[in-house]
Parts: C-alpha cells; structure tokens; sequence
C-alpha cells in the first residue's frame, strides 16, 4: 500500500476506524478463546468447542477484513455503502452460538 | 449502476434484507457496523466474565452464587449478541428509509443486567464474610 497516496478523501478516516474496530473485535475473540482455555481442566474436549469456534470467528475476520476495508473505501469513493449482512449475521450468529455453549456447560455439564 | 436481471443470490438476500429504500450515506453504514461490532465486544466480554466465574472463582464461591453470576453473564452476552445483529438491521433499515432510529432496548437491559450482577455479589459477600 502506498501510504503517500490518500485512498479516499473522508477526514473523518471513517474506513480506517472501521478497520480498527474490526481488529479489537478480533483480538476480543482471541482473548475469549484464551480464556475459554481455563474450562479445559473442569470440561476437557468440550472446552475446545469454544476455544476452536472463537478462533474460528476471529479467523474469519482476519481473513476478510482486508477486502472489507477497501469495501469501505470504495463506498466513501462512490457514495454507495456496502451493507455487511452476511459478516455481520456470521458474528452475531458464532457469538450466540458462543453463549449457548457457555451456558451448556454451566447449567449441563 | 447497472443491475443485472437476475442479480446473484446474495446481493437479492442482501436486497430482501435491507428491504428497499434509499442507499444511506456511507460513512453512517460504517458507523452501524462499528457500533454492531462495539455491542458485540461487550457481549464476548460478559460471556468471557460469566465463562471465568466459573472457571477462576471455584475456591471462592458457594456453588449456587457461582452458577447464578456465571448464568446470568452469559444469558447477558447471549442476549446482546442476538440483539446487536438484529439492531444492525433495524438501523440500517431506518437509515434507508429515512426513519428515525430504533429506541436500543439493549441500553436499559445492560444497566439491569450489571445491576442485577453487582446485587449477586454483594449478596454473597454479605452473607458470607470472609
């Protein structure tokens, strides 16, 4: 990326924040996925189901959050936004899943 | 713009979704996602709360307070997510139509919910002192 060169021209930088927050939210997930390591000695396997499915979501992040900054470029460019639906129900969606297990594991196991 | 005739499945979910209206400005689009992604950090914040209650606290809590703090943290979390998606899209919806935005019934809820937390605990360190 040339850094000389302004991709667009929002002074408010808002695809750049939206990049950031799209990487707190994956360090999040890793953070959680750490934590959830700590069921491992009372739960075993079933541990690694969330350890693996917050991984997963943060994987999915960092492989597309790229794609979704430029998305966010050409949307400032163009005057078109680009609606995540499918990013955003994905989250939503591993992250209920999430809890779901969470509360398995507490009430169940 | 030109829009093919049959537009390919995900931009006619997408379409179907978003229900119509006018495309809003972006940067409120980007604002909505970042938003969307702050309550869903807040939700894996609480579940990684109620998750570490129960794996942390195990010495230092009578078992019932313990799962009722754990419980009630992740029910928040799973709530929080599950609505974050669904505000999402009702502020998105609002933006194209030109409709005010959704009261977020997540704000009061939250409050409640750490309330209702926070009296667990002071509960238990009340009843059992150290």
């Amino acid at each position: 990326m040339n850094l000389l060169s302004r991709p667009h021209a929002d002074v408010g930088l808002q695809p750049e924040r939206t990049w950031l927050a799209w990487r707190r939210t994956l360090l999040s997930l890793v953070g959680a996925s750490l934590l959830f390591l700590r069921w491992v000695p009372h739960h075993g396997a079933f541990a690694f189901v969330l350890v693996g499915l917050a991984l997963a979501a943060a994987l999915g992040i960092g492989t597309r959050q790229q794609r979704r900054y430029h998305q966010g470029i050409a949307a400032i460019n163009s005057g078109v936004p680009a609606a995540p639906v499918l990013e955003v129900f994905a989250l939503a969606l591993a992250c209920a899943v999430l809890g779901l297990l969470g509360l398995y594991g507490v009430l169940v196991l | 713009m030109t829009s093919p005739a049959v537009p390919p499945p995900r931009e006619s979910l997408r379409h179907k979704l978003l229900k119509g209206g006018a495309e809003p400005d972006p940067r409120f689009t980007l604002a909505n996602e970042r938003t969307f992604l702050a309550w869903i950090r807040t939700s894996l914040a609480l579940m990684a709360g109620g998750i570490a209650v129960e794996a942390f606290a195990a010495q230092v809590f009578a078992p019932d307070a313990r799962k009722a703090l754990a419980v009630l943290l992740l029910m928040l979390g799973l709530l929080l997510s599950a609505s974050a998606g669904v505000r999402w899209l009702n502020v998105e919806r609002a933006m194209r139509h030109g409709h005010p935005l959704p009261v977020p019934i997540m704000v009061p809820l939250l409050s409640l919910g750490g309330v209702l937390a926070t009296a667990v605990l002071l509960a238990f360190i009340a009843l059992h002192p150290a």
